[in-house]
């Protein structure tokens, strides 16, 4: 009996393993989540652009305009500044020491005025005595002359001084010490310098600088609202006040670093700022920004509108 | 009568067997060859099997399928991003990489370079390590096929022993450190894939103007997909697929630039034709020796419907038996095999189905020239023997 069926029993196990198979091989993928959401703007028609965050008096990078071995830093990374304040001090042994040999000539530059111009006294007391006037002439020049060179003398003293005050770099603006990559001791280059000696600038409120891409450009308007996103967390988010455009298209930036890297596209950048507060957001990192857009892509904007409606009607007119 | 018909075809096993072995062989040709070949060609789109997520995505104009990758300028990722419609929109890179492997020789692996804030598009299974281990600097992770086999380290000796995390890589003369290992859809050309970050990928390449391979696009709840492309096509100038299409596209290449479907419908057709030759003349035979018994019954008065319901009966009996062994064994072997080896087997419901018909087809038309026999049997035959 079981024999008879065996056959027909396999034949059923068979499409059993059919279904099964075809059931295993209908399974659908389930999509692997994203680490981190990618942020999705609040506006309808928006441009989105990349966004570097920096101070918002721009990066300064302090530079000397005498070059030497440094001897003091005043700040440290990190600290706040006030307009003025000192930042380094280049070793100024040398300048001091000028600086007292020009205090020296003043000394003995004054002495010889007083001389001159006691002689000159006297010449003149004694004229009605019958000194020739060519001798109190001579005395009157004399006095110019080392009056002259105290001057000379007071402001080489000025100079020095100044030369001493020039070792002595000070903060442009108030803000706040970015980087600092010089110490005691090190050789502060005179120069523009890939590797400024120190990165400073106002973090209150932050500024981040939009690239667009050139073909998006006549989109952004003047004052258009934007909102910022940080990079790895959509949740750090904050809504931009439109600062200025920059009016000079420049090539784009590419972060890859790569030598020999060619230029691609070109881009236009726009300033935004926002209020730091206790966002953790710091100048350097990249934001995706989204800035509202007036019309929809692929629109044309209405200048060019109405100059294609001015051109059409003379053609109407002269027929 | 059913029964009758049924005792006459049990009867015969010797002529029984023949039968069912043929329409097994039939069944299990066109079942087993259709199935690789279904699953060759789904492994050719794997790529976009594995990366779920997007809806849509963006290539050069120029592009013909997946892996002919054109690289465009990244701010493209940048104007994507500003059409209506589309929630967001990410780069990815994929490009194939020599890596030099521990003995000094050297595999070209497919690298694959993810968003670096979102990660989108990471491996289906992550068996050691996490996604978001990749933001360690220089971190790879590795499939398990390829750390297993094309990337493991060869012991002089000859054992293998497969990459595991921490173990360090050279790719494109850079230098890599293995984080975590995966388990991806097999691809096509069977290389091993490498995930990593866009930025490292972009530095493991060699240095090109052009990078961004795709740009990957999220569209807003309720969109129309294929009006989304137009759109994003007409503002960029790109081409942008919708998932299902690109698959379809990709698919569409293989099968018209490769020898494949001719080699598989060769296959099947063979199988189709054997169960012909074979069953459809045993099952002649079958009734030829069956014939007296027929004979018999249409001399007891029995119509010819009813013998005809009697050799469709045993037709689809045997069908049924020869199918479903074929489909079977098709089936057991493609889980077994395809389980323990990279055998591309695929067997959607739709084969199961068309195979079916083909075996139907033949049971029919074997059932057929015996109809056309009992039908013209005179009763009369019975007695003369």
């Amino acid at each position: 009996m079981f024999r008879k069926y065996i056959l027909t029993i396999l034949a059923l196990v068979g499409v059993g393993l059919g279904i099964v198979a075809a059931l295993r091989s209908a399974r659908t993928m389930v999509p692997t989540p994203m680490v981190s959401d990618a942020p999705t703007p609040p506006y309808q028609a928006f441009v989105a652009g990349a966004g570097l965050v920096e101070a918002n008096t721009e990066n300064i990078a302090i530079g000397t305009q005498l070059a030497g071995i440094v001897s003091q830093v005043y700040v440290k990374i990190g600290s706040p500044v006030a307009p003025g304040d000192p930042l380094f001090t280049i070793d100024d042994r040398a300048q001091r020491a000028l600086v007292a040999q020009r205090q020296a000539a003043v000394l003995v530059a004054e002495p010889q005025v007083a001389d001159a111009k006691y002689e000159l006294k006297l010449a003149e007391s004694l004229v009605p005595q019958g000194i020739t006037v060519e001798v109190r002439d001579r005395d009157a020049f004399a006095v110019q002359k080392a009056e002259a060179l105290l001057a000379q003398a007071r402001a080489d003293l000025k100079a020095a001084e100044t030369d001493l005050e020039r070792l002595t770099v000070r903060a442009p603006v108030a803000g706040q010490v970015l980087q600092l990559k010089i110490h005691p001791g090190e050789f502060a280059q005179v120069g523009v310098l890939a590797q400024p000696l120190i990165l400073m600038g106002n973090v209150e409120p932050l500024a981040v600088r939009v690239d667009v891409d050139e073909n998006d450009s006549w989109r952004v308007r003047e004052g258009s609202p934007a909102v910022g996103y940080l990079r790895g967390n959509k949740e750090i988010t904050t809504p931009l006040t439109y600062v200025r455009s920059e009016p000079y298209v420049i090539p784009k930036v590419s972060l890859t670093g790569a030598p020999g890297e060619r230029v691609d596209t070109r881009v236009m950048q726009v300033i935004y700022s926002f209020p730091k507060g206790g966002l953790p957001i710091r100048p350097g990192q990249q934001m995706d920004v989204y800035i509202e857009a007036s019309g929809k892509v692929g629109d044309r904007p209405a200048i060019l509108r109405t100059t294609t409606v001015s051109n059409r009607e003379p053609t109407a007119a002269s027929r | 009568m059913s029964f009758i018909a049924l005792k006459m075809l049990f009867g015969d096993r010797a002529k029984y067997l023949g039968i069912v072995i043929g329409l097994t062989f039939a069944s299990l040709l066109i079942t087993q060859q259709s199935a690789i070949f279904a699953g060759m060609m789904t492994r050719t789109f794997s790529f976009l099997t594995d990366v779920a997520l997007p809806d849509i995505w963006v290539v050069d104009p120029q592009v013909k399928y997946i892996d002919d990758i054109r690289p465009m300028q990244n701010t493209e990722v940048l104007r994507v991003r500003g059409v209506e419609g589309v929630q967001w929109a990410v780069p990815l890179y994929k490009g194939n990489l020599a890596v030099r492997r521990t003995d000094g020789t050297y595999q070209s692996c497919v690298v694959i370079g993810l968003d670096d804030e979102t990660l989108m598009g990471g491996p289906p299974t992550m068996l050691v390590g996490k996604l978001s281990d990749l933001r360690r600097s220089g971190g790879v992770i590795v499939d398990i096929t390829g750390a297993a086999g094309k990337l493991a380290h060869v012991r002089p000796d000859g054992t293998r022993v497969p990459l595991k995390v921490g173990d360090e890589m050279e790719i494109n003369d850079n230098h890599a450190v293995v984080v975590g290992i995966c388990k991806v859809t097999q691809t096509f050309q069977a290389n091993p894939v490498i995930y990593t970050t866009y930025s490292s990928a972009t530095s493991f390449a060699p240095s090109q103007r052009l990078l961004l391979s795709f740009v990957t696009v999220k569209a807003k709840p309720g969109q129309d997909l294929h009006a989304l492309c137009r759109r994003i096509e007409k503002v960029t100038g790109l081409r942008a697929y919708t998932r299902d299409d690109f698959k379809m596209v990709t698919f569409l290449y293989y099968l018209r630039h490769t020898g494949m479907p001719i080699n598989f419908l060769t296959a099947v057709a063979l199988g189709f034709l054997v169960g012909v030759a074979i069953s459809g003349q045993t099952f002649y035979n079958f009734t030829l020796d069956n014939l007296r018994y027929f004979g018999t019954l249409k001399a007891m008065g029995a119509k010819n419907g009813m013998l005809l319901r009697m050799i469709l009966l045993q037709a689809l009996v045997v069908g049924g038996v020869g199918y479903g062994l074929g489909v079977g064994a098709a089936s057991g072997w493609g889980m077994l095999v395809g389980g323990r080896t990279q055998l591309a087997f695929r067997l959607p419901w739709h084969l199961l189905v068309v195979s079916a018909v083909a075996v139907l087809v033949i049971c029919l038309s074997s059932a057929a020239l015996s109809i056309r026999k009992v039908m013209k049997l005179e009763p009369a035959v019975v007695f003369r023997s």
